[in-house]
């Protein structure tokens, strides 16, 4: 046991509002499992924010593990190439449903041969190679932060006039906790990507964010300290983790709307972004898998390794439940993670935990009440917005008012309607309102 | 919302799409009523001990009549298969047990009935329905517009016998004076408890025989409503800024005036008019803003307002003044927006 009493530990967020947080202690205690390939794989295309990747390889392929099946260089930083989770053929390339964007995307399907996992690519040493060549492979290895913004890792290294790198092991979402059982899975290997991400940025000062308490994780904070290694503790708080809000909890800096934390000088790296830019140099393996928590009542919470484009039902089974025991699954935490229509839908790169529903589970804003005006929604908001207001704005079509209660600064962490006695669900007047006024600008 | 997309095996299982979150605090309307009923119900008691088998009266009047019209409209509602108002009594209990305790010991029976109906039915199921909110607060707005047409009774030889909740001779009372204002606390010093006589000062803090019946023990509601605040998270800048500067002006007209502050604060901050308003009917959600700000601003207006009109003895000047405020929550609203995370310093050009 890592931690000791689990079932007392709460998020406690602005106003006094608590999130109850024992699902995720539950699973930090819980080794990661290695889940196969499924026989036919499903590989988005896109899988990081930025455009669309472009097929290498036509249908009927041959394919190997970690080999690069999309990408396009002419797309600049933004692009992150995909590879290939198995040995096999490709089967098909087709189009499907987004999970993130909602739009019908490229995937290219691949059938499944073996389950070879030999790296693809040769392994850097670090000490021989330019900062060109380590941010090249990190690119190559289609590299993307890991936390869940899906950011183009090569991007953010590339920044300049950094003098700060933080590294997120802060880990908000209440039911997941992949990125604390890396971290006592892999310290050495997490160590090894923190240091070639200074030195990529050329960075004195590294910060480790932490939420654990002093000595509960003593191997992995040794390792830190012996590397000159800050330790901050941020404090028990959900909406925390959000890169720019822990750039605030831990250097009192303001990121302003338009900016990005390199702007003012900070990086902000996930944990697990740090062991995955490890084992691409060290390793030369592509980014094909990661760690993720699945999540649900019946079963609890269990660590998994999964190769991404594992469909969820395969996923499932392996778990030994059954994809027709749930009502809905939502790829990623309680409460940011979009759900999907059908078990075929596959792992992305962001993909940090599923959460599966039963059909006893109903959703909680399924019969929302008019709005009291409590004001509990503002009071939680951890960047200073009306939830409220700008609801009754997006209702009116309000699209200057909607710029005047910033509502693009939203991070849709989903407090206001975690919060909300009514239950009405905010977050979908906030997205709306934050697509309203950026058409509104077009 | 089921989305069935084409997939190639059988056995895919189709889920429901639902936007985040997935979680609930637990806390819900129904539930925030039933604990905000919960605490009033031991200021309740407390009154019926203070005030009598009268205070009890009123109290049942008011919750029956509210409970009465919410069971007709409900089951016409049912019967009609319209979506109810309110899923369960909680929130007009909470109404009718408002309108209870805002009453006057003194008011007739027929007068708290009258009260309550107006509430319930005009300004709580009337005005959510046609304005989509409640701009007013329901039981402050209904006591105002009766206290406004019963106030005409002043012509008639014995108004009180007729209805009228407010005695004529507060207009006789000139509290901008020490020795008027002293005069004017009379009523406070016939108070006791156990044959025990209270000075006024102690009288106005725990044991109030007239007045509004919910502001019989002034330093229990200011205790029971702190842990309602606190507990339940009510608008507690409007309590904070409503009491401090109702203190801060209490003692300033004392030390001005030269009368005793602590007599003045007992009385301008403890009457049951007004702490009883603060914290169970200035702080009513709808009616009130949401800004941080603009509640620190409502509550300062709201007591300076108050204040004024106690002093100009204008009945019923407590919810007059909120009444009045609540007209301004929209404006508030737009003026008391924070400035969120990262935009001042863009403004500033950091």
């Amino acid at each position: 046991m890592i931690f000791d009493n689990k079932s007392k530990i709460y998020f406690k967020e602005k106003g006094g509002f608590k999130v109850d947080i024992s699902m995720k202690m539950s699973a930090v205690d819980d080794a990661f499992k290695e889940v196969p390939p499924a026989d036919k794989m499903i590989v988005f295309l896109r899988q990081h924010i930025g455009a669309e990747t472009k097929p290498l390889l036509k249908e009927g392929a041959s394919v190997s593990y970690g080999q690069k099946i999309g990408d396009d260089e002419s797309g600049g930083l933004l692009i992150v190439p995909v590879h290939s989770p198995v040995d096999g053929t490709i089967d098909k390339i087709s189009k499907m449903l987004h999970p993130i964007s909602k739009k019908e995307e490229s995937v290219v399907i691949i059938n499944t041969k073996t389950e070879n996992k030999a790296s693809y690519l040769t392994p850097l040493d670090p000490k021989q190679s330019s900062r060109e060549d380590l941010l090249k492979r990190i690119r190559e290895a289609g590299i993307v932060g890991l936390g869940g913004a899906a950011f183009p890792t090569r991007a953010k290294l590339s920044s300049n006039n950094i003098s700060t790198l933080i590294i997120n092991a802060k880990e908000s979402d209440p039911n997941v906790a992949c990125d604390i059982r890396l971290i006592i899975e892999e310290p050495k290997e997490i160590l090894n990507g923190i240091k070639l991400m200074a030195k990529i940025l050329g960075v004195g000062k590294i910060i480790f964010a932490t939420r654990t308490k002093e000595g509960e994780i003593a191997e992995f904070e040794n390792i830190l300290k012996n590397n000159s290694i800050e330790i901050a503790r941020i404090r028990p708080n959900y909406s925390v983790g959000s890169e720019r809000l822990l750039v605030k909890e831990i250097l009192n800096k303001e990121v302003s709307p338009q900016k990005y934390p390199p702007d003012i000088g900070v990086v902000v790296h996930n944990v697990a972004t740090a062991y995955a830019v490890s084992k691409a140099i060290h390793g030369g393996e592509p980014l094909v898998s990661r760690g993720l928590t699945f999540f649900s009542k019946d079963t609890g919470a269990q660590n998994l390794w999964v190769r991404m484009g594992t469909p969820i039902h395969h996923i499932l089974r392996h778990v030994g439940v059954s994809p027709d025991a749930f009502e809905r699954i939502a790829l990623g935490s309680l409460m940011m993670g979009p759900t999907i229509p059908n078990s075929s839908f596959p792992i992305l790169k962001a993909t940090s935990g599923i959460t599966a529903f039963t059909k006893n589970e109903i959703n909680p804003y399924e019969n929302s009440l008019p709005c009291i005006r409590c004001a509990y929604c503002n009071t939680v908001c951890p960047v200073n917005i009306y939830p409220q207001l700008i609801m009754e704005a997006e209702k009116r079509g309000d699209a200057n008012r909607l710029r005047k209660l910033h509502v693009d600064i939203c991070i849709e962490c989903g407090l206001c309607s975690y919060v909300c006695p009514s239950r009405i669900n905010f977050t979908n007047y906030l997205t709306g309102g934050k697509k309203r006024i950026r058409n509104n600008n077009k | 919302m089921k989305i069935l997309i084409k997939v190639n095996k059988v056995d895919v299982a189709s889920y429901d799409i639902v936007n985040p979150p997935y979680l609930h605090s637990g806390l819900t309307k129904n539930e925030l009523m039933l604990k905000t009923f919960l605490m009033m119900l031991v200021i309740a008691f407390t009154s019926v001990i203070i005030m009598g088998l009268t205070a009890f009266i009123h109290l049942i009047i008011a919750m029956g009549v509210v409970l009465l019209v919410y069971g007709l409209i409900h089951s016409y509602q049912i019967w009609r298969g319209i979506k109810p108002t309110y899923e369960s009594p909680a929130s007009p209990l909470v109404t009718g047990m408002i309108v209870g305790l805002a009453m006057p010991i003194a008011s007739p029976f027929e007068v708290t009935a009258g009260v309550a109906l107006l509430t319930i039915l005009v300004f709580k199921y009337g005005q959510g329905k046609y304005f989509s909110r409640k701009y007013l607060n329901p039981a402050a707005t209904a006591k105002v517009l009766l206290l406004f047409v019963l106030s005409i009774m002043f012509i008639f030889e014995n108004p009180l016998n007729l209805g009228m909740i407010f005695h004529t001779h507060h207009l006789s009372l000139n509290l901008f004076t020490a020795e008027g204002f002293q005069n004017s606390m009379w009523i406070f010093e016939r108070e006791s408890i156990l044959g025990i006589d209270l000075s006024a000062t102690l009288s106005l803090f725990f044991w109030q025989t007239h007045g509004w019946i919910g502001g019989a023990c002034g330093v229990l509601v200011l205790i029971i409503g702190s842990i309602a605040a606190y507990w339940l998270k009510f608008k507690w800048r409007i309590i904070v800024s409503t009491i401090i500067t109702m203190t801060i002006l209490a003692v300033s007209t004392g030390l001005i005036t030269g009368g005793d502050p602590i007599l003045r604060i007992a009385f301008h901050v403890f009457t049951g008019s007004v702490i009883f308003m603060i914290f169970f009917m200035a702080t009513e959600p709808q009616s009130t803003p949401m800004p941080e700000r603009s509640q620190y601003i409502f509550g300062i207006v709201l007591a300076v307002l108050t204040f004024i009109l106690q002093l100009f003895n204008v009945l019923g000047g407590s919810i007059i003044a909120l009444v009045l405020l609540n007209l301004l929550t929209p404006y508030l609203d737009r003026i008391g927006i924070k400035t969120p995370y990262g935009v001042k310093k863009t403004k500033r050009g950091e």
